[in-house]
């Protein structure tokens, strides 16, 4: 871990010293012109109000499914229609989780920042004219891809923020915002980025993908996003620790099922970044030299059942007590279990590894030459953490728009945007993996064996069976 | 240990056991009337009755020889429960439409953390007893387990032993589910993680659970593969930490999901609410013919494993005809009891489609306060 600190301090110290210069005494207005355009309070309250008027057009799964098939431009404009009712109301819910917080954190610059930028997409999207053709969807099309683009870094920007105010606001408070937060973000990218892809595939014209329906993926294939993420963390590893483990897929290795390849690579991501970091850690810690392969990671893949309905399975001697079941038809799932000999997580933690920002990462740091910046909170330090508040400065600093200024930014920016650039660090990883997971009914459970290794069962729920699923 | 001591044990145990059975014989009375009155509840409501009398007229233990007495008074009384736990699973399955489940649980759940109680107790005090008569007659070993409590449990042995007694078994041993037409071998049973681990814990409680686990993972794997060559193989894992040791048992059994539950903890519970398959006939005419049994059942792998080998001995004709080892279904519930008795837990996690994983952890003896429940 060492040279990745050396490397990143004479960039913190530039950093820190460019936002220092530029902090002056700070006036409310300056949240305003942090972000160019962005409207007052004031000026889009009205427009608040008038949409939480509206009744919400809640979007299921069959309604999503049912405007890419079949694809025409008639159900491209319809797409358009529930976008725009349901973008706004979904941005205007942010906006006012975001002003309900408490005065002094809404103060924080980098929640100052967030809250801006969302007043500023409300209004943008709030405004949209009606989309009545093709051409005009296309303008649409464009303008919400940039708005998705523009809060690409809202995660890794509400965490420093949130770290900062730590002392303002309990862990609990933190997660539930933080839960509605995430939630209602995944819901907008949903919507916004099927309608992309639908539009984008009717302008291809008759060359129609079979196993699509815009981001949902007919025949998604876990073996293939496993070697697909395994390979991309694998280099992570390498590249911070010099080695990293195999990962061995076992079970139903051929399944496929319907779902958002989008979420399972990011929570697959997640998931192997603390087994490959768990894996090494133990390895080195117990001294063993590279003749020793480190333990692989074991994937266990289980198919959907099928499932019979329980109905009336009830014992003969029913109705009369009051104390009889009534078993529901089960939803499907595809199962995955992610073994490793990492070591497990000691029993003082487990509790608070689906919580915000908890982190074993960086905690022989940088900090210490860092004390012109207050990080006060929940220690988290330097070491490759420190990317990520790099991120989220770089972020502030230069424009709206992520990437900040210059190479370092640039560096850094990718890898934030995406939310998985560094192997460690922000502790967000299994909370949101887990949010994640649960968005469309499924789950994430963590089973530690302190001293040896972690199992994490994953069950995703297949959408081509999941009528009851609200979006948003 | 000296003379003393142990006549002070012996009372000890004379006097605190009819405490605890009083305890239960009003557990008992508060329930509603159409349970107490149910075949098997009644059964065991009469047994506590008569064992509380008995034990409250026990004279007091004076001597060596009064203890001696005592403990065969104390084996007797033993061996007339032992048909407690089948009775009292029968009566309440049936009593299980007139209590809610929690309700239904928790009751099942004090009388058998109290018959633990009170059997450790027993069997602690006649195990010290004939260790302290081998000892004045010199056939004392050396290193022999203090009571009941083996200092130096090694799990690996343990698993071992299970595993062999249970692989010894004919391939069509559970004869409620389809085995195949081949003669195929069980699954062998591969252990790892920390191998070498022992620590101090009751043997006969340790094995039990870690028996009833892997009969289960035998059984689901043999019936989740009937056409193969070989089945796919089960693992147990060892793993030590400072203050208790975990054993994870992994299986391709196919999951443990069914119609009759919702989650894997509904296993845990006797009541059909939770477990529709209380109340199948099967299930109700095994727990039956068990409870009516001289034998009745104790819990104990010793006594699966006698009747076993009784009845191969005996070399019945057909499996069919008679059920050495009916399905009476309790051995999760039961397992879960031993496994939280000192404060540990077991918890089960299912894969539907491709297998189970089962986490039991125990708590090493004498490092905590152990939350005893009496």
């Amino acid at each position: 871990m060492n040279h990745t600190t050396s490397l990143w301090r004479p960039y913190l110290h530039s950093a820190t010293r460019s936002t220092r210069h530029s902090r002056r005494q700070f006036h409310l207005g300056d949240i305003h012109s942090a972000v160019p355009d962005a409207p007052s309070p004031t000026e889009i309250a009205p427009l608040l109000e008038e949409f939480a008027k509206h009744s919400p057009r809640p979007l299921t799964l069959p309604k999503l499914f049912s405007f890419g098939q079949p694809l025409t431009a008639e159900s491209i404009l319809e797409s358009a229609s529930y976008v725009l009712s349901e973008a706004p109301r979904l941005f205007g819910s942010r906006v006012r989780n975001l002003e309900a917080l408490p005065f002094i954190v809404g103060m924080n610059p980098f929640i100052a920042r967030i809250l801006a930028a969302h007043r500023k997409s409300f209004k943008t999207i709030a405004m949209f004219p009606p989309v009545t053709s093709l051409e005009e969807n296309t303008r649409v099309t464009a303008q919400l891809e940039a708005l998705v683009q523009a809060h690409a870094n809202d995660i890794p920007t509400m965490a420093k923020g949130f770290q900062e105010c730590s002392r303002y606001m309990t862990p609990e408070e933190i997660s539930e915002f933080l839960d509605s937060a995430i939630r209602n973000r995944i819901a907008v990218r949903l919507i916004a980025e099927q309608h992309i892809a639908l539009s984008r595939a009717l302008q291809n014209g008759g060359k129609k993908v079979e196993e699509y329906i815009g981001v949902i993926h007919l025949a998604c294939s876990p073996k293939q996003m496993i070697r697909m993420c395994g390979s991309f963390v694998s280099e992570l590893c390498e590249a911070t620790f010099g080695s990293a483990p195999k990962i061995i897929i076992d079970g139903d290795v051929d399944s496929t099922f319907v779902y958002v390849p989008v979420h399972l690579e990011y929570i697959l991501t997640e998931i192997l970044k603390n087994a490959f970091r768990a894996s090494v850690e133990r390895h080195h810690k117990q001294g063993y030299s590279s003749r020793h392969p480190i333990p692989p990671i074991y994937i266990t893949i289980s198919p959907p059942g099928s499932e019979t309905p329980i109905a009336s399975s009830a014992p003969s001697s029913s109705t009369a007590h009051p104390f009889i079941s009534k078993h529901k038809q089960r939803p499907h799932f595809l199962s995955m279990r992610i073994r490793d000999e990492g070591g497990g997580v000691a029993e003082s933690n487990i509790n608070k590894i689906f919580s915000y920002s908890f982190t074993t990462a960086g905690r022989n740091s940088v900090s210490a030459s860092m004390d012109d910046i207050d990080f006060s909170g929940s220690g988290g330090g330097g070491g490759p953490y420190a990317a990520q508040h790099i991120g989220g400065m770089a972020a502030l600093d230069g424009s709206y728009g992520g990437g900040g200024g210059g190479l370092f930014g640039e560096m850094v920016g990718r890898g934030v945007q995406v939310g998985t650039g560094t192997i460690a660090g922000l502790g967000y990883g299994l909370p949101m993996s887990r949010l994640y997971a649960k968005y469309f009914g499924g789950s994430l459970d963590f089973i530690s064996l302190d001293g040896w290794g972690s199992d994490v069962f994953l069950k995703l729920r297949c959408l081509d069976d999941a009528e009851d699923v609200v979006i948003g | 240990m000296n003379e003393e001591r142990l006549i002070k044990s012996a009372n000890y145990v004379r006097t605190e056991l009819p405490v605890r059975i009083a305890h239960r014989l009003r557990d008992l009375q508060a329930l509603p009337y159409v349970v107490v009155t149910q075949e098997g509840v009644a059964k065991v409501y009469e047994l506590y009755w008569t064992a509380f009398d008995k034990f409250r007229r026990y004279p007091q233990v004076d001597t060596l020889e009064d203890n001696d007495a005592f403990c065969v008074f104390l084996r007797n009384i033993l061996d007339e429960h032992s048909t407690v736990i089948p009775s009292l699973s029968l009566g309440l399955s049936l009593s299980s439409p007139y209590l809610a489940p929690d309700r239904l649980d928790a009751f099942m759940r004090r009388m058998l953390v109290s018959r633990i109680s009170r059997r450790v107790l027993v069997e602690h005090h006649v195990a010290l007893s004939q260790s302290f008569n081998n000892k004045l007659k010199g056939t004392g070993q050396a290193g022999a387990p203090v009571g009941i409590i083996h200092t130096g449990l090694n799990v690996k042995e343990s698993i071992k032993r299970c595993v062999a007694y249970l692989r010894s078994r004919p391939y069509d041993a559970d004869q409620d589910v389809s085995s195949g037409t081949q003669n195929v071998d069980w699954s062998e049973v591969v252990i790892d993680g920390h191998v070498d681990t022992t620590f101090p814990y009751i043997r006969e409680h340790l094995e039990y659970i870690i028996f009833e686990l892997l009969k289960n993972s035998f059984r689901a794997t043999r019936s989740k593969h009937p056409d193969a060559s070989r089945l796919p193989s089960i693992r147990a894992t060892i793993v030590a930490a400072s203050h208790q040791v975990t054993i994870r048992i992994s299986d391709q059994g196919g999951g443990i999901m069914s119609s009759h539950i919702t989650t894997p903890s509904d296993l845990f519970s006797f009541s059909h609410v939770r477990n529709a398959a209380r109340l199948d006939d099967a299930r109700l005419g095994a727990l039956r013919t068990v409870s009516s049994s001289s034998r009745g059942m104790k819990a104990t792998v010793d006594e699966q494993v006698k009747t076993w080998q009784t009845a191969t001995a005996e070399h019945t004709p057909s499996p069919a005809s008679l059920a050495p080892h009916p399905r009476i279904g309790i051995g999760l519930p039961m397992s879960n009891i031993f496994a939280t008795y000192f404060g540990g837990s077991l918890e089960i996690v299912s894969m539907d489609g491709y297998g189970t994983d089962v986490y039991l952890r125990l708590p090493r003896l004498g490092t905590n306060l152990e939350g005893i429940e009496v």
